[in-house]
């Protein structure tokens, strides 16, 4: 039963049950090592778009492994990719709101019509392009990662977990905490903010 | 299709994210060979898509990996340390074990009863599951709820209210007959988006936990008439929306 058992009387039952702690404690090892371990370079990544920079995505990532750590007996999900990069995700976010408080710009900070123009329209919502003028865009790598990084932290996460992390709308509601149907207006919004912010650079 | 996938550039993001189900790539691709400018609209979002992706990734720094090891390894140290100090006299062992052995007990009574209620949530489950293996995951096919309530009546001895609640994102799409436990209960399916809920009625005052079975996610309400458990592929938050919608549409008569 036991690893790490000491000598002689731990064999009476009593001692075993106080000894619980200890097996719950290596099952809950192993256990990390199985569900969080193998999605930390994603987490990793993940933490580095959501701060835009190393070091702090490695404090994140260290933060985020222990609170997995210690919840791991709340892992009953069964995607254990969605579970951990929820974990990162709020760290972040709480790390980001302590830490950096002025670089976040949460959607309920903003007045109700604000949020309507980010969320739904704006820029290029209302405006009928025609064929030519949509194919006038260019974008290598080095343009696009600057103009993500501009993006607000909302619109930038999900685009993120879509198309870097490759999780599909469901996972993304899920670790975002919003409904499917956010995740699809702010892919969308986000996207669209994209388009603009390399349009102007051209 | 819901009032959500109308919107063209929902549509086209659901499109290139391969969230669209066959029906509708079907008929977007369609569009897509007759429309010039939403091809164009295609081409440009995939080109922003190969754009992100093509952003290098850096890796995670060497060594991080083994420091949060390490760390690990001290939170197991120190619990163990404290463990390791405490002495115990025979009278306390034995109280101990008596103890144990009335804990282990009633665990394993708890543990029956748990069973128990995952047996309904996996049946439950399942009756999700064959729906959508069916050709049409319903028996009877109607948005009309003057359709299905008739035919839920002719045939089961309670059925529910069965409300279309397609003005809140979920339209009916019909009824079917499921059997858990021995006993024939009522589901009504509805349709979120490309999603399909499956909304079981059990005999009042059971408990289901809400849970995950195979990926699908189980919420569980209920009323005085019913014990409601919603199943659908679709997140925690989304089908919380649905009870809500769906307990303001059908409340529970006062007089039967």
């Amino acid at each position: 039963m036991l690893e790490l058992g000491p000598e002689g009387s731990d064999r009476l039952s009593g001692q075993q049950r106080v000894a619980v702690p200890i097996v719950q404690n290596t099952d809950e090892r192993a256990a990390f090592d199985e569900v969080f371990l193998p999605h930390m370079p994603e987490a990793y990544r993940l933490a580095q778009w959501l701060t835009g920079n190393a070091s702090d995505a490695e404090d994140i990532v260290q933060e985020a492994a222990i609170r997995a750590f210690r919840g791991i007996k709340n892992f009953g999900a069964v995607n254990a990719r969605a579970w951990s990069l929820t974990i990162v995700r709020n760290t972040a976010f709480s790390w980001l709101a302590k830490n950096k408080p002025k670089t976040v710009v949460y959607l309920n900070d903003l007045s109700a019509v604000e949020q309507q123009e980010l969320e739904y329209e704006g820029l290029l919502g209302t405006k009928v392009e025609t064929p030519e003028q949509i194919a006038l865009f260019k974008a290598d790598a080095e343009e696009v990662e600057k103009a993500l990084a501009q993006l607000p932290t909302q619109f930038r996460e999900v685009i993120v977990l879509r198309e870097i992390n490759q999780m599909n709308y469901r996972d993304i509601a899920e670790i975002t905490n919003v409904p499917i149907g956010t995740v699809m207006s702010r892919l969308s919004r986000g996207r669209k903010l994209l388009l603009a912010i390399l349009g102007k650079r051209k | 299709m819901s009032a959500l996938l109308k919107d063209d550039e929902l549509l086209l993001n659901a499109y290139c994210d391969g969230e669209l189900d066959p029906v509708a790539v079907g008929e977007f691709e369609r569009r897509l060979e007759s429309d010039e400018s939403l091809k164009a609209r295609y081409d440009r979002l995939q080109k922003l898509r190969e754009g992100v992706r093509s952003i290098p990734q850096m890796d995670m720094p060497a060594g991080l990996q083994a420091r949060i090891q390490s760390r690990l390894d001290g939170e197991r140290r120190n619990n163990v340390t404290v463990l390791r100090r405490r002495t115990w006299s025979y009278q306390a062992l034995a109280a101990a074990a008596v103890f144990g052995a009335v804990i282990s007990s009633s665990v394993m009574m708890t543990m029956e009863q748990f069973g128990q209620r995952d047996n309904v949530a996996s049946e439950v489950v399942a009756g999700h599951i064959r729906g959508l293996l069916a050709p049409q995951p319903y028996d009877i096919a109607s948005s009309d709820r003057h359709t299905v309530k008739p035919w839920f009546t002719a045939r089961l001895p309670a059925s529910p209210q069965v409300p279309d609640l397609a003005a809140k994102g979920f339209s009916l799409l019909g009824g079917r007959v499921d059997v858990i436990g021995h006993d024939p209960v009522a589901t009504v399916v509805y349709k979120h988006a490309a999603h399909t809920i499956s909304l079981t009625t059990l005999r009042p005052g059971q408990s289901v936990p809400d849970q995950t079975i195979s990926g699908y996610y189980v919420r569980s309400w209920s009323d005085g008439d019913f014990t409601f458990v919603a199943v659908s592929d679709l997140p925690g938050a989304d089908l919380a929306a649905f009870e809500r919608a769906f307990s303001a549409a059908a409340p529970a008569p006062e007089v039967k």
